[in-house]
Parts: C-alpha cells; sequence; structure tokens
C-alpha cells in the first residue's frame, strides 16, 4: 500500500498541479481558418495569418477574456476537423446557414456578406442566369459554388482555392468566378495581375451572415464567442477594422 | 517416399511455390475483388441514406477518371517507348536528350507537374483542362515507363542483337522485329505496376478542379457533412476499379506467357 502510495504520489500532485494551472490560465481555443480568402483571411508576406476575421476574433478574445490559437486549415475538410475535435471553433468566412446549422453551432453573425460574380472585363454577363453555357468556378463547398449549382444550364468547376479559379479564369478556361464580396473587390480591383483583366458583374446577389462554427452541443464556447462578439460590436471596434481591411 | 507417405520435395518439381490454381476459388484477389463488391452493395442495400445518394453522385467522376486514366497510359506508353529506345541508343544526343528528360522528370514530384503544367505553362497555351491534366500525367510516367522499357531491351541477351545484324538487319529492324518483341514480354510485369500506380494518381488531377472521381466525392462531401461516408465509398470504388484492371493486366501475361 505504501508502495503504491509513494508510486502515485508524484502522479496525483502533477495532476492537481495541471488543473489548478488550467483553472486559473485563461481558455486558449484553438481555432481553424483556411487563409486563402482575402481580405478575411490570408497568409501575409512575413507568413502570419492575417485579415478581417482575424483580427476580429482577437479583439473578441481580448474582451471575452481568452486566448486564440489560429490553425491554417483547407477549406475542404474545414467541417470534417472540426467533428473529430481537431480544433475548438472554425473562423472562415463561414456563412450560417440552415444546412450548416443542423450540424454545428454558430455563434451570433459577426459580418455580412453576399455572393458577387466576377466576369472578364469582354463579357456582357450581369448576372449569373446570363452565363448559360459557361463554365463558372467557386470554391469547393462555399455557399458560391452551391448558388452556382442551383442555376440550370451552367458548368461548375470546383477549386480547392478560390485564388485558382481566378487563375484559370485569366487562362480563358472558365468564363466566370462566384465568391464572397470582398474577397471578388481584391481580385478584380485591385490585384495588378488581374485589374486589367476582369470586373465585377452586377451586384451581390445573396444576403449572408458570416458567423463562426463550433461542433454540436459546445455551449460553453458558443458563450464564449457570443460574449466576445458582443463586446466588440458594442465597442465599435468591428466598425475600424471594416475600414482597416474592407474598403 | 517418406514414411507418412508424403512425398518428398525435389527441387525440380515446382511444388514449392504455390501456384494460384493450388488455391482454387480463394484467391486474394478475388476475396478483395468481390468482397469489395459486396460490402458496397450491402452498405446501399442496408443504409440508402446517405450510400446510394453518394453513389448516384459520383459516375461521371468515374468516366472521368477512367479517360484521364487510359488517355495518359496511351501517351505514357508512346513516350516512354521512345525514351527507352533513347536511352539504349548509341547517339549521344539521342541518349542525352532522353537520360536528362527521365532524370528531370523523375526528380519532381507529380504533383508539382500537374500545378506546374496546368497553371504556369496555362498562361503560355490555353489547353483544355482534361487534355492538360492527361498530358502531365503521362509526361511523369512516361519517364518512368523510359526506364521500365530500358530495362527490358537490356535484359535481351546481346547474342540476339548479334545474330540480327549477322542476318543482314539493319540495327532498327533488328529493335523492331527481335530486340522489342521479346522485350516486351519482360516488361508487361512492371507496366501492368506503372497503369495501377497512374490510375491511383490520376486523383492528383482533382487539384486542377478536373471533375474526377475524387473531386466529385469531396463535392459530395463538403456539401454534405457526410465524410466518412463518402470517402468509404470512393476507396472502395477505386479498389474495385484498379482490381478490375489488375486482373485484365493477369490475364494478358497469362496470355503471352501461355506461348512460352
Amino acid at each position: 500500500m505504501k508502495k503504491l502510495l509513494r508510486l502515485l504520489l508524484p502522479v496525483l500532485t502533477l495532476s492537481l498541479c495541471l488543473a489548478a494551472t488550467a483553472l486559473a490560465a485563461p481558455r486558449t481555443l484553438t481555432v481553424a481558418t483556411d487563409a486563402t480568402w482575402p481580405p478575411m483571411e490570408m497568409v501575409d508576406a512575413n507568413k502570419n495569418i492575417v485579415g478581417y476575421d482575424i483580427d476580429f476574433l482577437k479583439a473578441a478574445a481580448k474582451e471575452a477574456g481568452f486566448n486564440v490559437v489560429f490553425k491554417n486549415t483547407a477549406w475542404d475538410g474545414i467541417f470534417a476537423g472540426l467533428d473529430s475535435g481537431q480544433y475548438d471553433a472554425v473562423i472562415s468566412s463561414v456563412t450560417i446557414t440552415p444546412e450548416r446549422q443542423k450540424k454545428y453551432d454558430f455563434s451570433l453573425p459577426y459580418i455580412d456578406a453576399g455572393q458577387i460574380l466576377v466576369v472578364p472585363k469582354t463579357d456582357k454577363a450581369a448576372k449569373l442566369a446570363d452565363m448559360k453555357g459557361k463554365k463558372v468556378g467557386a470554391q469547393i463547398g462555399t455557399t458560391g459554388a452551391f448558388e452556382v449549382k442551383k442555376v440550370a444550364g451552367l458548368e461548375l468547376k470546383t477549386y480547392d482555392e478560390i485564388g485558382l479559379a481566378f487563375e484559370d479564369m485569366a487562362a480563358g478556361r472558365i468564363q466566370g468566378v462566384v465568391c464572397d464580396e470582398p474577397t471578388a473587390i481584391i481580385y478584380a480591383l485591385q490585384k495588378k495581375e488581374y485589374k486589367e483583366k476582369f470586373k465585377i458583374a452586377g451586384k451581390a446577389f445573396t444576403k449572408e451572415a458570416y458567423g463562426i462554427c463550433v461542433k454540436k452541443g459546445n455551449k460553453d464556447v458558443v458563450a464564449l464567442l457570443n460574449k466576445g462578439i458582443t463586446a466588440v460590436k458594442a465597442k465599435k471596434i468591428d466598425q475600424q477594422l471594416k475600414k482597416k481591411w474592407l474598403k | 517416399m517418406l514414411e507418412n507417405g508424403k512425398k518428398r520435395i525435389e527441387v525440380g518439381d515446382g511444388a514449392a511455390i504455390p501456384t494460384k490454381k493450388d488455391m482454387g476459388l480463394f484467391t486474394a484477389w478475388r476475396i478483395a475483388f468481390f468482397g469489395a463488391i459486396a460490402l458496397l452493395g450491402w452498405l446501399v442495400y442496408y443504409i440508402p441514406d446517405p450510400y446510394l445518394t453518394i453513389l448516384k453522385f459520383v459516375p461521371d467522376g468515374i468516366v472521368v477518371t477512367f479517360k484521364v486514366t487510359v488517355g495518359a497510359i496511351l501517351l505514357a506508353l508512346v513516350i516512354g517507348l521512345i525514351a527507352g529506345l533513347g536511352r539504349v541508343a548509341h547517339n549521344p544526343i539521342i541518349n542525352g536528350i532522353a537520360s536528362l528528360y527521365v532524370e528531370v522528370i523523375r526528380g519532381i514530384p507529380l504533383l508539382v507537374q500537374i500545378f506546374y503544367i496546368y497553371y504556369a505553362l496555362g498562361r503560355i497555351v490555353k489547353v483544355p483542362d482534361m487534355l492538360s491534366a492527361i498530358i502531365a500525367m503521362a509526361i511523369c510516367y512516361g519517364a518512368y515507363m523510359g526506364e521500365v522499357f530500358r530495362a527490358g531491351i537490356q535484359s535481351i541477351p546481346k547474342g540476339q542483337m548479334e545474330a540480327a545484324l549477322t542476318l543482314g538487319m539493319s540495327r532498327g529492324q533488328a529493335m523492331y522485329h527481335v530486340i522489342v518483341p521479346q522485350a516486351f514480354k519482360v516488361v508487361l510485369p512492371p507496366v501492368g505496376n506503372e497503369f495501377i500506380a497512374l490510375l491511383k494518381d490520376s486523383s492528383l488531377v482533382s487539384i486542377l478542379a478536373v471533375a474526377d472521381l475524387l473531386r466529385r466525392g469531396r463535392e459530395f462531401a463538403s456539401e454534405s457533412f457526410t465524410y466518412f461516408e463518402t470517402y468509404t465509398v470512393i476507396a472502395l470504388i477505386y479498389l474495385i476499379i484498379t482490381l478490375f484492371f489488375s486482373k485484365l493486366i493477369g490475364i494478358m501475361e497469362e496470355r503471352i506467357n501461355a506461348g512460352r
């Protein structure tokens, strides 16, 4: 018995210490993001993950008193990783949709966006329905891809990253790309390789709200995120971030 | 004969290595092939949602995978034969070019090559996506095939070439009529091996937005969030296709060896 106790004692004290530090230290959330979606989330020249979403969550974490560690993850399968518990949450321009709400829990919406069509300057199309018989690209598993699929008569091509879709349009293999409005603005109006070639066709044709996605039933994380989001909105920090990232 | 009535295995009897026929119905191939079909059938029949939906979603992807694989293999065979003959050629320039091709292509990962040919060269020449996928696969596998063909040609004894030359054939004629037909038998198993490897690697072209089997599966999974079920179906389909081809190659080998 004594021997057993002597063996167990260090283990017990160690686990108690760990438990104590865990209680005292602020909670750390590991958050996945697909950093290929400027200006919402991207990798800058110094290999840091930056963008509106990143700054927003950092501000929210400061307000609600938790730490965030970002993890750059491919979009295709980002929800599968959430399922298997590789991270606590996903902030990656995730539109809150009824289908996603069935499988996952969402924080309060933190910004609004919409899908928009980008076409070569020579094209006369003003909306998706004008693209009949043409190939339209979108990132795999995004609301943009779902929207293209809804329109009959056009061929959807799905890409792993939205940048590859624009590259393919520059090479002339597809005639349109659908993505979120802020991202479209970057690729159509600001990137110097594409500025001369592409234009935005018409206006955003969906109304969407982004939320932070967590595993179903993970109530305490949702509560923590909501506390942060509410505080950031109340202090109007999100307005400053919009000025910084979305012009 | 031994005391217990069993025959002693003598060298040359050929009984020590079990032949395929010894195992009767239960060859590894049969277990895997029909097992995979049975498992897929069972899943679809008893758990139709989402397995049946997935199975209905992917057939055009299977067709694309098929087209890319067959197109690439045919092109790779041609490139490989040229590269292989170039590698055994006595002309230093031809030999040099063939060796350079093999060394360079073999040293670059297939995924990088696919990206390069599609996106980098796509800026200069506009090649349709399926064709550029086939070209990328064929260029990569042509290098491996070239080495297989070189090994096959070099495995034919020198005397064969000398005999053909003595009969008054030119080097080219000797290659065409004597060496290559013999080498063909030798290279068939490794070529079959490359074929199966290419079929599986064709899944890499899904990165090019070519709607092959893997991409169709990923599209389905990312929309319905049924990752486990989707990739189970995709894995089983790939397995069934590769096993089907491995049997086809096996039959070809038997046909060719029957003449020996």
